[in-house]
């Protein structure tokens, strides 16, 4: 549905599914591990060839110019089996989105672009906070030539992993924030241990301790709110299409074993209050598909008030992820709840998602603002 | 429009006052030195929580992240060493002889800390109150004799409930279901005893317990009326742990599997067969389906109570958030919003907690504390002298007559509708209070964002040990049909339940 005929977005759809089928759903359990293992970099280095890190990127940024919609494509087919690296890519793809809404091309071109390494290219952010809501912020200090950064910024997503920061600061008690690329190898710069986190574990994230760390402006100065309230706008549907292939597997794996597993002296399908929570689950994921759509569809051809249908199919689908995921454990039973399984890692993964950019009531809220014309 | 005449039927099933409001018809035969002890165990729970559980209980969860096969003995000691293991056994038997009653609140207490935790507790006393319901005095003589030496010793020796089979899981809770269950574990009967073969699985503190409370059947062809109920000690010729399953959540509490082979269980260690109940006015199925019932009824209030736990260490991480973060520019807990959020899950917090509290009620005057909580029985098992318990008394209980008697009075006596209320009302408690303890947990999540994914802040830990709730002790879906077959049924006189077509 999301690809609409489109034979490039099908293609790219088509790499996606397989790529999850071979190199995601076989090692799930082995990725998900704690603590976190080695293997997970051959996975992200394949997935860097494929281009699913330049999704979104413009063609003159080298990226492969596919929108929204590509990337949503690619990150439904990918979530589906396992949501960790649709973390990595939506975060990646969020710091990208600010720098480009920031016009800060150039800096993307010197200093991430031209890297070769997947994970030099990856850019940390710290993707599940707006930093207008909870100001977890670094401090900058400016002089004529630099800028440097202090303070601690908390859950920086792939900040363990990637060669640059971006990172929202302020200057002393002001209102205003700015982003900042930092060299996470730099000096003044340290990261805790991967953070030991609900759902996401091979999409690691870090607390990062800056004392006077070299720290170069994006954009300009003050309008971290504009950038980041822009990005998120189009990641909205990006974040709705994680929780939608979360809950296309979720539905698959649930229909899969209800036909197999008996209770009863039937398969379990036949039980129709079995029956009726499939249903709901059914339901939810097709609802939220063609929310994704909507969206994309609206966001790619820049229709007016495309930011709303993101919105709330990022607000919907996530919420609608939670409780399908939540009886697609139930509908495996004791099973279910077992790591050797795909649905209790998709539960911790939906709800996972349903906090990316910020607390979720706050999404609504902000949504009836920008109704009221206040947003 | 016009009103239809209600028929008759319906009118019998007018809701009784019995069914309906428990807390007002039991709540002033309740002794003083119940709700003296309830405090009690209560103002213990919060010390244990201080001292042994919140420094742990992150701990813990890493580690058996980090190890898997991790079994958490040290805990287990601590437990024993506070005693916990026989507070709820009656004194006859060497226990502490606080009443079963107030566990609910004891385990709440824990649980709101870590359910995981609670469980190591709480799951012990599955295995106890299902030996207690099968009303076997010689059986539970020696037991939980051992189990109080074990803890004289420091050498923790607690029960696990092995009912649960691969093949059948909703089948072996349900003994409308069964017969058409695939099941396998099989007791023959043989001279002397039983030889058991078969598989149990996530069994809870399998590795970790020292006796096992196991449910096989005699005829695998007719399991309803063939249950046989024995004890299998850890070590036993035939008797091996399988699989440590690998949780989402209450990582602290193990899941074992239990293999029998060829496992010979002399007669004295069986708590319950169909021979030993065939003089009793129920058939095996439904004398059977009773033991279920007197042991669901009051498990069952206890995995509310787990619930109501852990409802409210969601509710309390959620507020302490509210408390110290700034969300736009104001402290969360001033938003009008969040306050809203803040009372709902305090709602829900205390109706889960009523939830399990009217069952107990029901529990008390109609179902597993009855017999107990009654004037006589009450008075005996707090105040006789233990010199008595200890040397003469188990004696007298120690023979098969005094079984008899006890099973007479329990089993002949309870009529259908106090089985319906109890069981129906354990049904009830478990799936609202389990359904309302993750609602919390999803809650807290939301309102946290980020801080909530974070292992440090607990709240995702009580998210990944709450799921589990809606599945023991019989899925949710299991517990709303019985629901409806205890309470409900008898208002529509056509309906059959489990013959979904
Ligand atoms: C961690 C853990 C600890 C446990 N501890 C113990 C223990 O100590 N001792 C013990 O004996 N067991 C224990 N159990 C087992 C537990 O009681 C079972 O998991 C539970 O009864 C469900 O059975 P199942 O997992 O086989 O699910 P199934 O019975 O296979 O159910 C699968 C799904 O089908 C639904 N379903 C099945 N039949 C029907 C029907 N007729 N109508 C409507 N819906 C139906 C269920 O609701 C569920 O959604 C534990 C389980 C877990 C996960
Ligand atoms: C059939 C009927 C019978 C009644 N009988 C009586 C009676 O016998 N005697 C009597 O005195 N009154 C009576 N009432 C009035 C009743 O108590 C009021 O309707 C009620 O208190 C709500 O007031 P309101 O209708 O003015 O709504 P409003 O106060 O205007 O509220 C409108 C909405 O805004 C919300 N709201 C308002 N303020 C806040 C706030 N600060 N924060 C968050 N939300 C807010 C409300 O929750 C509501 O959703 C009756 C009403 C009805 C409909």
């Amino acid at each position: 549905m999301l690809c609409r005929g489109d034979k490039e977005l099908k293609l790219v759809d088509g790499a996606a599914t397989d790529f999850a089928a071979k190199e995601l759903a076989p090692n799930r359990e082995e990725y998900d591990q704690y603590p976190f293992g080695p293997f997970w970099d051959k996975v992200v280095k394949k997935a860097f060839g494929l281009g699913f890190f330049h999704a979104s990127l413009p063609v003159e940024l080298d990226g492969m110019g596919l929108g929204l919609s590509g990337l949503s494509v690619i990150l439904k087919s990918l979530c589906s089996q396992d949501a960790s690296l649709g973390g990595m890519i939506f975060t990646n793809a969020l710091a990208q989105e600010i720098m480009l809404i920031a016009k800060a091309e150039k800096l993307f071109e010197d200093k991430i672009a031209q890297q070769k390494d997947a994970f030099g290219f990856l850019l940390a952010f710290p993707s599940f906070n707006n930093p207008s809501e909870v100001r977890h912020l670094a401090q900058v200090k400016k002089t004529k030539q630099k800028a440097t950064l202090s303070g601690e910024v908390p859950y920086v997503v792939l900040g363990g992993l990637g060669s640059y920061a971006l990172l929202p600061a302020c200057q002393g008690n002001e209102q205003d924030f700015s982003f900042y690329l930092v060299d996470l190898k730099g000096k003044g710069v340290s990261v805790s241990e991967p953070i030991f986190s609900l759902g996401l574990h091979a999409c690691p994230a870090v607390d990062i301790s800056l004392d006077k760390a070299p720290a170069l402006l994006v954009g300009k100065e003050g309008k971290g709110k504009e950038y980041f309230d822009k990005a998120a706008d189009r990641m909205h549907a990006a974040q709705a299409a994680m929780a939608s292939g979360i809950m296309e597997g979720c539905f698959a794996e649930a229909l899969a074993y209800c036909k197999e597993r008996e209770q009863g002296g039937r398969e379990i399908v036949d039980w129709s209050e079995v029956k009726m929570m499939l249903a709901n689950i059914a339901i939810q994921a097709k609802s939220a598909e063609m929310m994704l759509s909507r969206a994309c569809e609206a966001a790619d051809n820049n229709q007016p008030k495309w930011q709303a249908a993101a919105r709330v199919a990022a607000i919907q689908a996530s919420a609608f992820a939670c409780e399908a995921a939540t009886d697609g454990v139930q509908v495996l039973g004791g099973v279910g709840y077992m790591k050797d399984h795909g649905q209790e890692k998709r539960l911790r993964d939906a709800k996972q998602i349903q906090a990316l950019m910020g607390i979720a009531p706050m999404k609504k809220l902000k949504y009836m603002d920008s109704l009221l014309g206040k947003g | 429009m016009t009103y239809q005449p209600c028929t008759p039927e319906y009118a019998q099933c007018a809701p009784d006052l019995n069914d309906v409001a428990a807390s007002l018809v039991s709540t002033h035969a309740t002794p003083r030195a119940l709700i003296k002890e309830t405090r009690e165990v209560v103002d213990l729970a919060r010390r244990f929580n201080k001292e042994v559980v919140r420094p742990y209980v992150l701990e813990l969860d890493r580690k058996v992240h980090e190890d898997p096969d991790f079994l958490p003995w040290d805990f287990v000691k601590k437990a024993n060493d506070w005693g916990f293991y026989t507070m709820w056994v009656p004194r006859l038997f060497g226990g502490k002889g606080y009443f079963m009653h107030s566990m609910s609140a004891f385990v709440e207490e824990i649980g709101s800390a870590c359910v995981g935790m609670a469980n190591l507790i709480g799951v012990h006393y599955l295995g106890m109150a299902t030996l207690a319901a099968t009303w076997n005095a010689p059986l539970m003589m020696k037991i939980f004799r051992d189990v109080a030496a074990g803890e004289k010793a420091g050498d923790p020796r607690i029960i696990s409930l092995a009912i649960t089979e691969p093949g059948a899981g909703t089948d072996v809770e349900e003994p409308d279901l069964i017969d058409k269950g695939n099941i396998t574990c099989h007791a023959k009967k043989v001279d002397g005893g039983y030889v058991v073969n078969g598989t149990k699985i996530f069994i809870s503190n399998g590795h970790l317990s020292k006796w096992h409370v196991v449910i096989a059947y005699s005829d695998l062809d007719l399991p309803s009326q063939n249950t046989v109920c024995m004890l299998v000690q850890t070590g036993q010729k035939g008797f091996s742990f399988g699989r440590h399953e690998k949780k989402m959540g209450q990582r602290a509490c193990p899941a074992s599997e239990l293999v029998f082979k060829d496992c010979f269980v002399p007669d004295n260690m069986v708590a319950l067969d169909p021979e030993q109940i065939k003089d009793l006015k129920r058939d095996a199925k439904h004398t059977f389906q009773q033991v279920l019932d007197y042991v669901l009824g009051a498990t069952r209030a206890g995995v509310a109570a787990f619930a109501t736990g852990a409802a409210r260490g969601a509710y309390e991480e959620a507020l302490a958030f509210a408390n110290e973060t700034e969300v736009d520019g104001k402290l969360l807990a001033n938003h009008e919003w969040a306050q809203c959020m803040l009372a709902e899950m305090y709602k829900n917090v205390n109706l889960a907690r009523l939830a399990y509290m009217e069952t107990n009620h029901h529990n008390a005057s109609s179902g597993i504390y009855k017999s107990m909580l009654s004037k006589g029985m009450f008075q005996f098992s707090k105040y006789a002298p233990q010199f008595f318990l200890d040397k003469i008394a188990p004696a007298l209980v120690g023979n098969g007559l005094t079984t008899k008697w006890l099973r007479k009075q329990s089993f002949d006596s309870q009529p259908e509708e106090e089985l319906h209320r109890t069981s129906g009302w354990g049904s009830l408690a478990k799936f609202s209070g389990t359904d309302l303890g993750m609602k919390n947990c999803h809650m807290a999540l939301e309102l946290m964002g980020q801080a909530g994914l974070r292992h440090d802040q607990r709240a995702e830990k009580h998210f990944r040990d709450a799921k589990l709730l809606q599945i023991y002790e019989g899925t949710n879906q299991l517990n709303r049909l019985n629901l409806f077959k205890c309470l409900i049924s008898r208002a529509c006189p056509q309906s059959c339940v489990f013959h979904d077509a």
